[in-house]
């Protein structure tokens, strides 16, 4: 992608522009990583069961247990 | 008489404001369709449920300070105490962050993108990190990328990195810059190492450099053709978030987490100590206390286990994460440890100094426990008494404080490597200087030790 050509001069500094070309360049990268990933943790799921995680590091969004 | 809290001016879809000492949202309606569909989609019910969300009701519109542009009125559910992200210890900033991604992902699943993941969003209630910001969403339009990729990487990817790799202290650039650190300077305080891993080289080194590269650019959006697409976004969220969990901070013995177990009295003086705060806790019945020098929050929890709503400061990031340590393995409620340097507290920050308040704007508070803290402050940090027992008069109505004489082993370390120059430092020198700011209700030596115990009431004297 010919990132120059899609670019105009910007009248004031917005770090905002490097933010977003960065995630386009990465885009490819992380969607094919997530696809690698799924069928990854499918494959790993066969051979061993998951291991508990940290009190920390469990699902911020999940229902607690009491009210499922 | 309606008042917008100053804090809340820069998202267009809505402010809060108090009216009658409570607070309120206005949503504007430029914001219908996103709050429509949050709360229609489902979202708000799993996130508010999960605890991970602050509940609401709507209430009456016609409460609305603005009303041409309002559509709505809500009441959050009330957080007793606001903290920012430079009081919070690495797990707390740790727990936020991921807090953040979760409800990132997740709102995608129900049709949305979290638009800002500014760490001011997030705060400490009931024991966990909530997000406190009802405005925070948008309907997902897919192929965008993520509007908050950089908020969050200077919010937090870049305080997190830095206080793993350089210096667990680096977390106090939050409170310089207001909307998170700079990606150029975390990139420039980063050690090399950090370019060989894959997260922190991309979200935060190459991204700087692209920052740096296109600024003053304006992207012509229509004209690319490569898009986010939604498999695209769930990588990168779960990039970020494989790299927050991948930081985890290398415990420093900074020298008070030892404290207890460290120092000349006995098990027996201990309890001693116990009991006496407990009982003068029990006469004045406060529904919030702040704990002020509460190393790893072992007396201010003979408030939070009582109900008692406890906030516990203390200047050693070490101590606060085991405090919090604690908080989260026992499921602990009512206790909020924070790191807060006393001699030089959390000041008001930001647009009109009000952005942000300072420790004092944010109390008083019912009671006050200062305990082994005054010989610190007089003999350490040089502050007159009569002087710490204004600032305690201003945190709180009441007092509950510890007077540790000069005899006692911890008094006389501080005074091994400097002149004794605080004649004045003495039970009853103390006692002078307190009974100008408050009255004393009670006092109780600490049996099997030379210290002494006071309750006192503010105001009078």
């Amino acid at each position: 992608m010919h990132i120059h050509f899609l670019l105009k001069p910007l009248t004031y500094l917005d770090p905002g522009t490097g933010s977003f070309i960065i995630q386009m360049l990465m885009a490819g990268l992380l969607g094919g990583a997530v696809a690698v990933r799924i069928y990854w943790k499918k494959i790993v799921a066969w051979f061993k069961r998951k291991k508990p995680g940290e009190f920390e590091d469990a699902d911020p969004t999940a229902i607690p247990d009491e009210l499922d | 008489m309606s008042k917008r809290i100053a804090a809340s001016f820069r998202d267009p879809s809505g402010f809060m404001f108090e009216h009658k000492g409570v607070i309120y949202r206005q949503i504007n309606k430029s914001y219908q369709a996103d709050y429509d569909t949050l709360m229609e989609s489902g979202l708000y019910e799993r996130l508010t449920r999960a605890g991970a969300m602050i509940a609401h009701e709507e209430v009456d519109a016609a409460l609305a300070p603005i009303p041409k542009l309002a559509y709505k009125v809500v009441k959050p559910d009330p957080i007793d105490f606001i903290s920012y992200p430079y009081e919070w210890c690495f797990g707390q900033l740790r727990e936020a962050a991921l807090l953040t991604l979760a409800i990132a992902k997740r709102s995608l699943e129900f049709g949305m993108s979290l638009k800002d993941a500014s760490a001011y969003n997030v705060q400490y209630f009931n024991g966990r990190a909530v997000l406190i910001d009802t405005l925070s969403f948008e309907i997902y339009r897919e192929g965008e990328p993520w509007t908050a990729y950089r908020q969050f990487c200077q919010h937090f990817l870049a305080p997190l990195a830095l206080m793993v790799y350089r210096d667990v202290r680096l977390s106090q650039l939050m409170r310089v810059n207001i909307d998170g650190i700079p990606l150029d300077l975390a990139s420039a305080l980063l050690p090399n190492k950090t370019r060989f891993r894959f997260g922190l080289l991309t979200h935060i080194h190459m991204h700087a450099k692209s920052q740096k590269r296109y600024a003053g650019q304006m992207v012509d959006k229509d004209a690319i053709k490569v898009k986010m697409n939604r498999m695209a976004l769930i990588g990168l969220l779960e990039s970020l978030e494989t790299t927050v969990k991948s930081l985890k901070a290398k415990m420093v013995n900074t020298g008070w987490t030892d404290y207890y177990q460290d120092n000349n009295y006995s098990e027996d003086a201990f309890q001693a100590k116990k009991q006496v705060i407990s009982a003068f806790l029990a006469r004045i019945k406060p529904n919030f206390v702040w704990d002020l020098g509460a190393n790893t929050g072992e007396f201010s929890r003979l408030a939070s286990d009582q109900g008692i709503r406890t906030v516990a400061f203390d200047i050693d990031p070490g101590a606060v994460t085991q405090n919090y340590k604690q908080v989260k393995a026992k499921r602990e409620k009512n206790i909020l440890p924070l790191v807060m340097d006393l001699t030089n507290p959390s000041p008001s920050l930001g647009w009109h100094h009000q952005e942000r308040s300072s420790l004092a704007a944010r109390g008083p508070v019912d009671a006050i426990l200062a305990l082994a803290l005054a010989h610190h402050l007089a003999i350490a940090n040089n502050v007159p008494l009569l002087d710490i027992a204004n600032f305690f008069k201003d945190l709180g109505s009441y007092l509950i404080i510890e007077f540790v004489p000069k005899t006692d082993s911890q008094v006389k370390r501080l005074l091994t490597t400097r002149e004794d120059i605080f004649p004045d430092y003495t039970q009853s020198g103390f006692e002078t200087a307190f009974c100008q700011a408050y009255k004393i209700l009670e006092s109780k030596a600490v049996v099997g030790s030379e210290r002494v115990l006071y309750l006192m009431e503010r105001g009078i004297g």
